[in-house]
């Protein structure tokens, strides 16, 4: 039988955001304390283009960690992106660590469709 | 041929789908995906999964 199911995407895995990185050309993720204007997050710090501080993601909570002071300090279409990259990215890790074969494809909307195959070919 | 499918929004969050299992197997099967992903915000079932659920009541019941 078949259902269908909504998820929001929590960032809970380095080796995904690091593919996520990587996939969108930005550089490698670093482990540390980062200044985020007025405050200070640990994490997982991602530098996305044109941002002026890192988001930071904390994989302990799933959350993600950041100052774009409304947008003026960085878009949040970039955010975005970068949420996409990784829920992609994880998806795919996870399918192939099942054993499952995985194919990718862009979608006119903007959105990417994984399709995981289960148990070979029926 | 039994498949998952992920769409991932341009914004990150995502639909999980399944197709072609029996019985309760599509739940087992994408079980991973969900508990990678993130927080489930809405479950809908396919008509055929409804359709197994009341047997299943029925048979419970005899």
């Amino acid at each position: 039988m078949s259902h269908i199911v909504e998820i929001q995407t929590e960032i809970r895995d380095a080796a995904a955001v690091r593919a996520g990185c990587n996939r969108l050309g930005l550089q490698p993720p670093g482990e540390g304390t980062f200044k985020l204007f007025s405050k200070t997050a640990s994490g997982l710090g991602v530098q996305l283009r044109d941002w002026r501080y890192p988001v930071v993601c904390e994989l302990d909570t799933g959350k993600v960690q950041y100052d774009n002071y409304q947008g003026r300090w960085g878009s949040p279409k970039r955010l975005d992106e970068f949420m996409q990259a990784y829920a992609v990215e994880r998806a795919k890790l996870e399918a192939r660590k099942q054993g499952h074969s995985v194919r990718e494809q862009q979608l006119a909307d903007g959105s990417i469709k994984v399709t995981v195959q289960v148990g070979g070919a029926a | 041929m039994k498949t998952i499918e992920i769409i991932v929004a341009p914004d990150g969050n995502t639909r999980v789908e399944t197709n072609g299992f029996t019985g309760s197997d599509c739940r087992q099967a994408s079980r991973f995906l969900l508990q990678a992903l993130g927080q489930q915000s809405s479950e809908q079932l396919k008509p055929e999964f409804h359709q197994a659920a009341t047997e299943q009541q029925q048979r419970a019941s005899e």
